[in-house]
């Protein structure tokens, strides 16, 4: 969704802001009966286009969006700040933001690749110097930092504000955002311990971002006339022939050390193989998975484990999976599988059918190290009748 | 000479929780670079912590540690305002000490 895109992708994380702005502006046109189309709404061509030449037929439809609902839907920041509203944070209070809404997934000190690659590291003191971080080049750093990529400061105070905490974005007081983005940048040394971020001050400080100099705009991401930005090698003849697999571990020794799947994380391009199905099973779907575009095989079968998880689900016991759903549980949690929590099955079956209380008093709590080592947050804004539903269907273990 | 590690010391109850990540390549010695010759081993060995200096934590890092660790490790006692102070020591001999205050 709303991913900090690298530097030369800058020109699209523009567009897309022009564009979202646009449609804020086209529901306005669209709504009020103006004829007249913005030369920025044309860059979202078609909806734009259609909205407006149909509003003579939904001339009664609707009403204009009020100001109130307008603001709080633009609420993009853009590279030269506009849009940011006024306030402060400091590296302190970040710090305190960063361990109650951040830490349990994105590691003490931004470092942690389990749920995501890790936020901090691999930039340098001669980065903040150049601009350019040098680690982009080699080879010797395998992944991609949120630092390492980003270049314009507007996108992480933005990102953070609109998508962040990931289980319960917008929720942060525009100071606790400020506050939580000094935080970062101390963490990658580029501000000292007792800074303080403002609106006042974060445009000098857009001059420290150790990769504010890697972006790159000519290319056709920016200018539609201008080169594509990948060079397409594609083979048109004398090309390598296909892998053919020529052996694999045989079925019964596949899932010795447990689901491979299971154990890597479910973002990212790294996957294991689901090691629970016979070879033959995995092939098939991989193919399946080929052969409707670039889906790859781990996206098949997630998609595949979610289908099994709906249908395991009788209909008996819909309502609480429902509350599990609508309180995003099963952003975490599968009814049969390991997502970044454990299964709602391994649960019942460690704590057995008289465990409601334990349970709901557990989940409102939240809790870390039982399962492993990412922490559950606390889930108190459940209302207290719906985490006792939910518990009573984990202790039932009727799925 | 090394970057300083990060430490942060919190008191919960009566318990302090020390969390340390250290700057360091953590070379395992089994790694070829693309001449093909074996990389040195190269890795922090001892881990130590002090608390008001009483040892409250040594520890022996070997090559499966990754790069740049993160060591959690908590002890009972500790006061805000204590201080805590953390070194390693590598297989070329390099130390590194830094601190921390209990907050
Ligand atoms: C429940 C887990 C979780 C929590 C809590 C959480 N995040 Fe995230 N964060 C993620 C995931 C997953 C992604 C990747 C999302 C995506 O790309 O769609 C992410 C992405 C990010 C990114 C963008 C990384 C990049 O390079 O694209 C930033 C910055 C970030 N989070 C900051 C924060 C901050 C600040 C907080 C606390 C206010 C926070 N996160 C809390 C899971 C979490
Ligand atoms: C951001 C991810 C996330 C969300 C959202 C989430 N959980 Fe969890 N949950 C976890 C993780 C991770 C664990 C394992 C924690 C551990 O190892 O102690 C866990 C553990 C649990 C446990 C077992 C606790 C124990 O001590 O063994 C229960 C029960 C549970 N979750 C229920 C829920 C319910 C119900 C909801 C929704 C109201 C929910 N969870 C939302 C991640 C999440």
């Amino acid at each position: 969704m709303f991913r900090l895109l690298n530097a030369h992708s800058t020109g699209y994380d523009e567009r897309l802001r022009r564009c979202a702005t646009a449609r804020v502006r086209q529901v306005h046109v669209a709504v009020a009966r103006l004829a007249s189309i913005s030369s920025r709404a044309a860059l979202c061509a078609l909806s734009t286009v259609t909205l407006v030449s149909a509003a003579p037929i939904a001339a009664n439809l609707g009403r204009a969006a009020t100001p109130a609902e307008i603001r709080a839907w633009d609420i993009d920041v853009r590279p030269d700040f506009k849009g940011l509203p006024p306030g402060s944070g400091s590296v302190s209070k970040g710090q305190d933001v960063w361990e109650a809404k951040c830490e349990s997934c994105h590691g003490a000190f931004g470092e942690s690749n389990e749920v995501f690659t890790p936020v901090i590291g691999h930039t340098t003191a001669a980065d903040i110097k150049t601009g350019h971080v040098a680690a982009l080049r080699g080879e010797t750093v395998p992944q991609r930092t949120t630092l390492m990529k980003l270049s314009q400061l507007s996108t992480l105070w933005d990102y953070i504000n609109r998508a962040m905490p990931w289980n319960a974005p917008k929720t942060l007081t525009t100071d606790e955002v400020y506050a939580v983005t000094a935080f970062i940048l101390n963490l990658g040394d580029i501000v000292p311990a007792d800074f303080v971020l403002s609106d006042k001050n974060i445009a000098e400080t857009q001059n420290k971002l150790p990769n504010r100099n890697g972006i790159t705009l000519k290319h056709g991401m920016w200018n539609v006339g201008d080169k594509p930005d990948a060079q397409g090698s594609g083979c048109m003849k004398d090309c390598k022939k296909a892998a053919a697999i020529i052996s694999r571990m045989p079925d019964y020794a596949r899932n010795a050390h447990g689901n491979l799947a299971e154990q890597n994380r479910i973002v990212g391009a790294i996957r294991g193989a689901d090691t629970s199905r016979s070879a033959a099973t995995e092939l098939a779907l991989l193919t399946k998975g080929a052969s409707s575009g670039n889906g790859s095989m781990a996206n098949a079968s997630s998609s595949e484990r979610r289908g099994e998880t709906a249908a395991a689900a009788n209909a008996a016991n819909t309502a609480p999976l429902k509350l599990a759903q609508k309180h995003a549980c099963t952003a975490c949690h599968g009814v049969n599988n390991k997502l970044i929590g454990p299964s709602f099955t391994d649960i019942h079956n460690k704590y057995g059918a008289n465990s409601a209380t334990t349970l709901a008093a557990k989940i409102k709590a939240g809790g870390s190290g039982i399962w492993g080592s990412i922490a559950m947050p606390p889930q108190a804004h459940v209302p207290e009748p719906e985490i006792k539903a939910i518990a009573e269907w984990l202790a039932a273990g009727k799925f | 000479m090394a970057d300083p590690m990060r430490i942060r010391a919190q008191l919960k109850g009566d318990v302090t929780e020390v969390r340390v990540l250290m700057a360091h390549v953590m070379e395992t010695g089994q790694r070829k670079d693309s001449a093909g010759n074996v990389v040195p081993a190269f890795h922090i060995q001892e881990v130590t912590a002090t608390w008001n200096g009483k040892s409250v934590l040594t520890a022996q890092f070997g090559p499966a540690v990754s790069q740049n660790p993160v060591m959690n490790f908590s002890f009972k006692g500790g006061a805000k305002g204590d201080k805590v102070v953390v070194s390693w020591t590598d297989t070329k001999g390099d130390k590194r000490t830094d601190e921390a205050v209990i907050s």
